[in-house]
């Protein structure tokens, strides 16, 4: 519970700390201090680049809220999508949770949760220009905004480079 | 030659089929085919939610026969409202389910086919499956013009559908299942298959009409069963594996342990209406009272099947504004739904002064406003 009021002020510091890495003000929070902030695990909540699953979504995280969409190969697997099915704002996820589903010319193809959280926010975009998600796969086509409440799980996912390799192995 | 296999002679079904060759009578090492004794949709459609959950299918294939008594369903992410005739349907008793695969919406009856095909996410391919099909019809009856097009329809004589597909990617489990029109009954198909709402402006998923056409109509000495038998016969000779179908009971939790909790799931109000993405209604209407006619204007904004917000515009004064707004404030928030709408308009009219002309005005326009639904 701490740890969840701690993200929150967190997040409303962030803007506000142009330098991302100094520690949080002494005066609001129980925190132990420690610099630089991005040594400790708190690191990356507030920041991370893009992670990916083995299921093909990503999410990328800045100041505390991850930003999660389907990657190229996913987007190209699928064709083009017609139908974006997203959860409503507040629903909890843990991770693997089917969060989704986007209807594509090819099939129904439920979407997995990276991470465990709770979603912000959806991209309301979609649900006039579900194509969006082909287009701009990392860009303007993500999906939903979440918390992340565990962390830790990011260490689980692939980076880049290594979900280049993976779908190099599985496309043999 | 077709070996109806009663469950009874055989193990477990998910035993069954996560241990290779365990058990079965016919040896299944890489394909398994399996035929519903049920003529319930929300059972049949659970039999795939089931297989698709419980099952790994890495090294085996599973075709599923299934048909079913009078039904409409719809695809995933569509509206019902828009897509079909419910007023009918409930005159009727034709029932209504929302599948999970994406996809438009199909009439069944126990004239229609319906063929899931099972396969791991790696062997997703639908085009060859509809192949198969073709070739067990053109093996039953060489002369037939049955091809495949690229929306993965099949069109008998190049221009009547007789097959539309849709499919389901999961975790590790795809499928891809298709209907197949034998010898339904077109008439009401069409007529099911025709929504009479106007002023709906939705983004769900539209469906395609199409001209259709039964087998039977081809050929009148094809039944279901010959047809079934005819594409088991290829799956097996495809899987080289023995020409025999199990006959599966989908409401045998021994069998499927927690199918009938998805069954009930499927049937549930919030399932097949509450997924409804969210649309609007804006529309015009004549109601003709003592031989005057009358305009109305109705807007209604519709999510999870509920009514979100709705604005009724009436000639003035014809009904004092305060009843018109008491329909107003009590249809937010309930049901896009006749009955629940009548409930409720008989409800307010009890406590509405007794008047037979307000009472008369009342009636009208709730019936007006219940046609939408």
């Amino acid at each position: 519970m701490a740890l969840r009021a701690l993200r929150r002020v967190a997040v409303s510091l962030a803007p506000r700390c142009p330098g991302r890495g100094g520690p949080f003000p002494s005066a609001r929070s129980a925190w132990p201090q420690a610099a630089p902030a991005r040594s400790l695990g708190t690191s990356a909540l507030l920041f991370s680049a893009r992670k990916f699953t083995d299921k093909h979504e990503w999410i990328s995280v800045e100041n505390g809220i991850g930003t999660v969409g389907i990657s190229n190969f996913a987007q190209e697997a699928l064709g083009d999508v017609v139908y974006c099915s997203l959860p409503e704002i507040g629903t909890k996820l843990n991770k693997q949770d089917e969060f989704g589903a986007l209807e594509s010319v090819k099939a129904a193809s439920e979407l997995y949760s990276p991470l465990t959280g709770e979603v912000t926010e959806i991209n309301t975009a979609l649900a006039d220009n579900p194509g969006l998600v082909n287009k701009s796969c990392y860009e303007d086509g993500w999906l939903i905004k979440m918390t992340v409440d565990n962390p830790s799980e990011l260490n689980e996912l692939m980076n880049e480079d290594a979900y280049e390799k993976y779908i190099k192995s599985i496309e043999d | 030659m077709v070996i109806l296999l009663s469950l009874k002679n055989c193990f477990q079904l998910h035993y069954g089929l996560k241990i290779p060759a365990a058990g079965f009578r016919c040896s299944a090492n890489s394909g398994l085919i399996i035929q519903s004794v049920s003529s319930d949709i929300y059972q049949n459609l659970a039999v795939e939610d089931w297989v698709h959950d419980n099952m790994t299918l890495e090294d085996r294939h599973v075709l599923f026969m299934w048909r079913n008594s009078p039904t409409v369903v719809i695809g995933r992410h569509q509206n019902p409202w828009q897509e079909c005739n419910l007023k009918i349907m409930r005159e009727k008793n034709i029932k209504l389910a929302r599948r999970r695969s994406g996809g438009g919406t199909v009439y069944h009856d126990l004239g229609n086919i319906n063929l899931t095909f099972f396969t791991s996410k790696k062997k997703y391919e639908r085009m060859e499956n509809l192949k198969l099909v073709v070739r067990a019809l053109k093996a039953l009856r060489p002369q037939f013009d049955v091809r495949a097009t690229e929306r993965y329809d099949l069109l008998l004589n190049g221009n009547f559908k007789i097959s539309g597909t849709a499919a389901k990617l999961g975790r590790t489990v795809a499928y891809h299942h298709c209907t197949l029109l034998c010898n339904a009954d077109r008439f009401l198909l069409s007529s099911v298959l025709k929504s009479p709402y106007k002023g709906i402006k939705s983004n769900a998923t539209p469906s395609m009409p199409a001209l259709v056409k039964n087998l039977f109509e081809e050929d009148p000495s094809l039944t279901c069963e010959i047809v079934m038998d005819a594409i088991a016969a290829e799956y097996a000779r495809c899987h080289k594996i023995d020409h025999c179908i199990t006959l599966i009971n989908p409401g045998d939790e021994t069998v499927f342990p927690g199918i009938n909790m998805k069954t009930k799931e499927l049937q549930t109000w919030d399932w097949i209406y509450g997924k409804t993405p969210k649309f609007s209604i804006r529309t015009c209407f004549n109601m003709v009272y003592k031989q005057s006619l009358l305009e109305v204007k109705v807007d209604i904004q519709v999510k999870h099947g509920r009514i979100e917000a709705c604005n009724i515009d009436l000639p003035e004064q014809w009904l004092p504004p305060a009843m018109c707004s008491e329909l107003e404030k009590n249809l937010t928030g309930s049901k896009l739904c006749p009955s629940e709408t009548a409930a409720l308009a008989s409800t307010l009219l009890r406590v509405c002064p007794q008047n037979y002309e307000l009472h008369s005005k009342w009636s009208l326009l709730c019936e007006t406003v219940m046609t939408l639904m």
